[in-house]
């Protein structure tokens, strides 16, 4: 059930000038987050930006003891500049939980996952991470990123799923493999790894060279998805992705997190 | 004086609301998404998204982006459909103790009659609103709105079928409200609400492709309020007995009592329900402070009292 309340911020982490995580107070949102969710937040109460944003639950821990939830966010407009230069203690208007979650209910320590990120996509499949390897289950990150510094949280995953199982491609090849990640993917599975499920997070363009490799090797999947959205509860219908079936989905409530196979890729 | 002491009730006509603060149609989906957020029965009245006869898909997206002080969407009127409105929704909805307004719309006057027919009587239902304004169909909607003889003739075909209050939603779009107004009451509506969206277009400048795939949107937001505020009281001077709905931008209790000076009879709160879902629930709390702090009994009294100072003839030099 969402909750709409104000947290403070605890801390905002810089890692460089485009990207930085925001810590707010856990409130009754954090506990009630599962992995693949996200919160709507409104970054100051002027118009300028008018509606809330959308960011993914990264994570759910503590900040020296102190319960928090993570959010890692790239800075790419008036909003997201204006959620990183407010200073601890700012409170802000936080809806959240939302959305459908990634389907984990159903996995064993006996399956192997594959988490797969692109740029910022890595957000929601921290808390994923911290999921899976509480309950067992195996999970190896494919995680894609321009170059070393914009892939983020490096140090949480290799904890998280140990470092052996975390690998990387970047444009410049200055962290792991140069190229694409979806390369990366496509490297293990020509190898003979197969996985119960494959859960991805990243840019249209990554969502797309996926779903058609997922689709050929018929394996299972769950895409965090984005879109603009205005209210993110299902009300103004305005996030919507075409189906398969000829209808639109909304990706706040049927989404974020849907298998590839629910959309159709060429009318999106 | 105590905020509790305020008589809030709104008198539209036919239509009793207990006090002046609905939500706008589009905005507070069929009501029940809001349940966690603000008690529906403490609203005035809540509008449901536009209904059709049968479900309806909208529009391919992207269909919304945001504009300084507001937004712009083409939704394409996407709905369930009345049928399963009145099956799904309306026994949980009238359960919960909410005054629920129906949005209709339709592509023909035979579309808009059966909508209208198939909710009949329904006591859960009080009042139907048409929405003849909305700017995103390709047919329809647009035709209607925006020409006093089309709206006239729509309402003269609906009226004897409407056997709830009939609210006539107008669109903004046009030169000369009053004529549309005046042709809407003629033809028999009860009440009027105004405004809804205003069409706009917004570019992405390195596509050079419209931000929205409709290419134009309906723009909703504090960017629309004066907009609509003027039209609200050149409605009121005009035909000072009909009872109006004021919708447009409205964010905060000053922003009600602006539109019920100019010659609001209650609101609609509409794209402000998105930033903060609690909003409309705590309107009506304080509007009534903000009437217990001006010495003012009666929400009702503020209606219409916009004192004008002659408007002087342009002078040259
Ligand atoms: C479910 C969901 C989860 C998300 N999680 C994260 C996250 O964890 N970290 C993160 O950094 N970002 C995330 N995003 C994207 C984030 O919401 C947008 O980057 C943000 O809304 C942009 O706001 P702005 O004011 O900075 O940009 P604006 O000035 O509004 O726009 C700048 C650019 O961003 C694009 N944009 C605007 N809104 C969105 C949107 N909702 N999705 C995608 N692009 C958008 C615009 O088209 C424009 O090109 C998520 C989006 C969704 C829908
Ligand atoms: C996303 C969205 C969907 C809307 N859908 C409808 C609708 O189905 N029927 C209708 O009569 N008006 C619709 N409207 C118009 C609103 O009810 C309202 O008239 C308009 O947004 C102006 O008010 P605001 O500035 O407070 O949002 C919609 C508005 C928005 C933003
Ligand atoms: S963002 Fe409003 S319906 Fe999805």
């Amino acid at each position: 059930m969402p909750v709409n309340e104000t947290l403070r911020i605890l801390r905002t982490v810089r890692y460089d000038a485009k990207h930085y995580s925001l810590f707010l107070q856990a409130g009754r949102v954090g506990p009630a987050t599962l992995p693949g969710q996200f919160a709507m937040l409104q970054a100051g109460d002027g118009l300028r930006p008018y509606l809330r944003r959308a960011f993914s639950v990264a994570d759910v821990a503590t900040l020296a003891g102190v319960p928090c939830i993570e959010f890692v966010v790239r800075v790419v407009g008036v909003g997201t500049e204006a959620l990183g230069r407010f200073a601890e203690g700012t409170p802000i208007p936080v809806l959240g939980p939302l959305g459908t979650p990634f389907p984990i209910d159903d996995l064993r320590v006996s399956d192997r996952v594959a988490l797969v990120a692109g740029g910022i996509g890595l957000a929601p499949l921290v808390l994923l991470a911290r999921r899976l390897a509480e309950r067992g289950v195996p999970a190896d990150l494919f995680y894609g990123g321009r170059n070393e510094s914009e892939v983020l949280k490096r140090p949480d995953f290799e904890r998280l799923l140990g470092a052996p199982r975390c690998r990387y491609a970047t444009d410049d090849g200055s962290l792991g493999r140069r190229g694409l990640v979806t390369d990366l993917l496509q490297a293990a599975l020509d190898a003979g790894t197969t996985y119960r499920r494959v859960f991805a997070c990243g840019p249209q363009a990554m969502f797309r060279t996926l779903a058609a490799l997922l689709a050929r090797t018929g394996t299972d999947a769950s895409f965090a998805l984005e879109s603009e959205m205005a209210c993110g509860f299902g009300v103004c219908l305005g996030c919507v992705v075409p189906g398969r079936d000829g209808r639109f989905l909304t990706v706040c409530k049927e989404g974020p997190c849907l298998p590839p196979s629910a959309i159709d890729w060429g009318a999106v | 004086m105590n905020a509790g002491d305020v008589d809030l009730t709104a008198r539209l006509g036919p239509l009793v609301l207990k006090n002046p603060v609905a939500t706008a149609s589009g905005t507070f989906g069929y009501g029940l998404e809001f349940t966690d957020y603000v008690s529906l029965a403490s609203l005035g009245a809540i509008t449901v998204k536009g209904l059709s006869l049968r479900p309806c898909l909208g529009n391919p997206p992207p269909r919304i982006c945001e504009t300084d002080a507001g937004m712009l969407n083409a939704i394409g009127l996407q709905n369930i459909g009345v049928e399963a409105f009145l099956t799904e929704k309306l026994p949980e909805l009238h359960a919960r103790g909410a005054t629920v307004i129906a949005n209709v719309w339709g592509d023909t006057e035979d579309e808009f009659r059966s909508v209208v027919e198939r909710i009949g009587d329904d006591p859960r239902v009080a009042a139907i609103e048409l929405n003849v304004s909305c700017p995103n169909v390709v047919k329809g909607g647009m035709v209607f709105g925006n020409d006093p003889a089309a709206l006239g003739a729509l309402v003269s075909a609906v009226r004897p079928l409407a056997r709830r209050p009939l609210i006539v939603k107008l669109s903004p779009n046009v030169t000369d409200i009053v004529a549309c107004a005046r042709a809407a009451v003629d033809a028999g509506a009860d009440v009027l609400s105004l405004i809804n969206t205003l069409v706009g277009l917004a570019i992405d400048l390195e596509t050079r492709e419209p931000k929205i795939g409709f290419t134009t949107g309906g723009l909703s937001g504090p960017a629309i309020r004066p907009v609509a505020v003027r039209m609200v009281w050149e409605v009121r001077r005009a035909l000072p007995g009909v009872p109006l709905f004021g919708i447009g931008g409205i964010e905060t209790a000053e922003n009600v009592v602006e539109f019920l000076i100019a010659g609001a009879d209650a609101v609609q709160v509409g794209t402000a329900s998105f930033r903060d879902p609690g909003l409309a629930g705590r309107l009506v709390r304080e509007v009534a402070e903000w009437c217990a702090r001006h010495g003012v009994q009666r929400s009702s009294d503020l209606v219409g009292t916009l004192k004008t100072r002659p408007r002087a003839e342009h002078r040259y030099a």
